[in-house]
């Protein structure tokens, strides 16, 4: 199966007429090559999962009183650093915006133990590669007294529960 | 029938003559001592005929090639054998992978040995492919009609790196977790298909179970697969694009009969050329008796050569197993990286680009760098300076590929001494 494309091209200006051979090779090879693509593709198509296995995106995380006023403190299995000062509280992700290492708490914020990026208490950039600040995860209070997390909504970093 | 003619051997002399007649049915050649059987066993013989029954005495001084291409193919075979042992023993599950390393440490027989082999020829491999790649550049070998071998090579290059980055998660440990968990990120920061990629890999939104097993078939069957197809590529270009490199003076011009075709038959279409007499029946390199002759027969010379290369290699990773033992860091702890978190040396260059950048660091620069590097031989198309180290006729491409030698050298030296916990620079004295 060969196709000359520059010979096919220049035969259509002239309004040569396509001979019979040639539609016939142009329909096999479009043929051919459309089915090798469609089977890379569907290749792709199996090898990306329809569901995944993660952990909860949403969670409890017990009742306020477990976090006294002036808590800062990770949640490590959660991957949220969990804030209340005073009556406010607030769900902030330890989750690195540079490359998805676990920040650390540090005098000033966060610290990154990878690539060195540096937050400040509110999750804000002060220093190194990362491109945004920590986001801040929605929380609120369920019927039952207790507080969830739901780390698919984010909201404005300075937004806090209050009690 | 002609066995009424002959006697009939005795059974004796049947018997005895059985080893050799099996010999000679697998070796149709004596062992070589003339020139006529040294051809015949490079020709015939399945594992020798890829080689030329004939080499040039340039191909063989070991200051030119310094052996690298040969090297890093031996590394490559052990990588095989040895990893192909490894898979006996491995899981590719989080829940077992780390166990079955401290069962090569502590149960298997010869386990420790075994890891230790291939991951020093892996990280010997990266180095001794680079240092091929290196001189390659420097020896201007890229040039015409080489070109894509050039291109092949590269993507050798970059195969190698990504067979030792999909095998550095294997372990699943502390190491291997946040390597894979930066990595993959890295690759989410590519423009437009960068998540997909990172989805595709991972085969989840986490490092976890899923990405375990996809690196492992990547590891095991996809990319040496490629690898595989892409050496012999690389080998038989070797042999169609005249050998390996050498400088222009290396072959004599013919100085006997010389006839210039205007026309007739249609051997070569470029009429300027001269050519031997006996050159019209197959080109202008058929050789000619008074012509110097710098070929050698690469029985024995080649093979020895060869032989003596694979031998040092294998020589130097057994040392090295058996005074040194693969690293092993603690099991994956999902949620506390290491402090600082770093990739092998190889790669400490690029992390140490990421920490001022993940796009330019990750994707830009390395980007750059590997079309530049494809686009060599398409932008150097001047053919002087071929098959001479640092020649002067190239001394702005050689300076230009040895600053970015450089530059890339001292970030991983940067990367390896002089980064802290947190990433922050530390001194290493």
């Amino acid at each position: 199966m060969t196709v000359n494309l520059k010979r096919t091209s220049r035969a259509g200006s002239d309004a040569e007429p396509i001979s019979r051979r040639k539609l016939l090779g142009w329909i096999t090879g479009v043929g051919l090559v459309g089915s090798a693509g469609l089977s890379a593709i569907s290749n792709f198509v199996f090898i990306k999962p329809r569901a995944t296995y993660g952990a909860p995106q949403r969670f409890s995380i017990g009742k306020p009183d477990g976090f006294p006023p002036g808590t800062r403190v990770t949640l490590e299995n959660r991957r949220i650093c969990v804030i209340r000062e005073g009556d406010r509280l607030a769900a902030v992700s330890t989750t690195c915006t540079h490359l998805g290492c676990i920040v650390g708490l540090s005098d000033t914020g966060f610290a990154c133990p990878c690539h060195g990026s540096r937050f400040d208490t509110d999750g804000k950039v002060t220093g190194g590669p990362a491109p945004r600040a920590l986001p801040w995860y929605k929380l609120s209070l369920a019927p039952n007294g207790e507080l969830e997390v739901d780390k698919d909504t984010e909201v404005q970093p300075g937004v806090y529960l209050s009690l | 029938m002609s066995q009424a003619a002959n006697p009939k051997p005795s059974l004796l002399a049947s018997l005895m003559a059985f080893p050799a007649t099996i010999w000679d049915s697998i070796f149709r050649n004596p062992v070589p001592s003339n020139d006529l059987e040294r051809s015949a066993t490079t020709f015939t013989n399945f594992f020798l005929h890829i080689h030329p029954v004939k080499v040039h005495k340039n191909t063989l001084r070991p200051g030119y090639t310094l052996g690298l291409g040969l090297i890093s193919m031996f590394l490559f075979t052990i990588l095989v054998v040895t990893g192909i042992l490894l898979m006996f023993y491995y899981v590719p599950s989080t829940s077992q992978a780390y166990d079955r390393m401290l069962d090569l440490r502590g149960t298997v027989a010869f386990g420790t040995i075994l890891r230790n082999m291939h991951r020093w020829s892996a990280h010997l491999m990266v180095a001794a492919v680079f240092m091929h790649l290196c001189r390659v550049f420097l020896t201007g070998s890229y040039k015409k009609p080489r070109e894509f071998n050039w291109v092949v090579g590269v993507v050798l290059f970059l195969l190698t790196l990504l067979m030792s980055f999909t095998g550095y998660l294997l372990p699943w440990d502390q190491l291997a977790f946040w390597a894979i968990t930066v990595g993959t990120a890295i690759a989410g920061y590519a423009p437009v298909i960068g998540k997909d990629i990172q989805f595709l890999l991972m085969g989840g939104s986490t490092v976890g179970q899923e990405a375990l097993l996809r690196f492992y078939v990547l590891h095991v069957a996809v990319l040496p697969a490629v690898l595989i197809l892409a050496i012999a590529i690389h080998f038989w270009r070797i042999r169609k694009d005249g050998g390996l490199s050498r400088p222009a003076d290396a072959d004599p011009t013919p100085t006997m009969d010389l006839v210039t075709i205007t026309e007739g038959p249609k051997v070569r279409m470029d009429d300027k050329k001269t050519y031997g007499v006996q050159g019209l029946v197959r080109g202008p390199l058929t050789k000619v008796n008074n012509i110097p002759d710098n070929t050698v027969f690469s029985w024995p010379n080649l093979f020895l050569s060869e032989l003596f290369v694979f031998v040092m290699t294998l020589s130097v990773i057994l040392v090295l197993s058996l005074l040194f033992n693969a690293p092993l860091e603690e099991p994956v702890n999902v949620m506390h990286p290491p402090n600082p978190a770093k990739a092998p040396w190889y790669f400490l260059g690029l992390q140490e680009m990421v920490s001022y950048s993940a796009f330019w660091g990750g994707i830009g620069v390395p980007g750059v760098y590997v079309v530049l590097l494809i686009l060599t031989p398409y932008l150097d198309r001047s053919p002087k300076g071929v098959g001479k180290w640092f020649s002067r006729d190239r001394l702005l491409a050689n300076t230009i590929f040895i600053t970015f030698v450089v530059a890339n050298i001292i970030f991983v030296i940067i990367g390896t001494y002089f980064r802290g916990p947190n990433w922050a620079f530390v001194s290493p004295w």
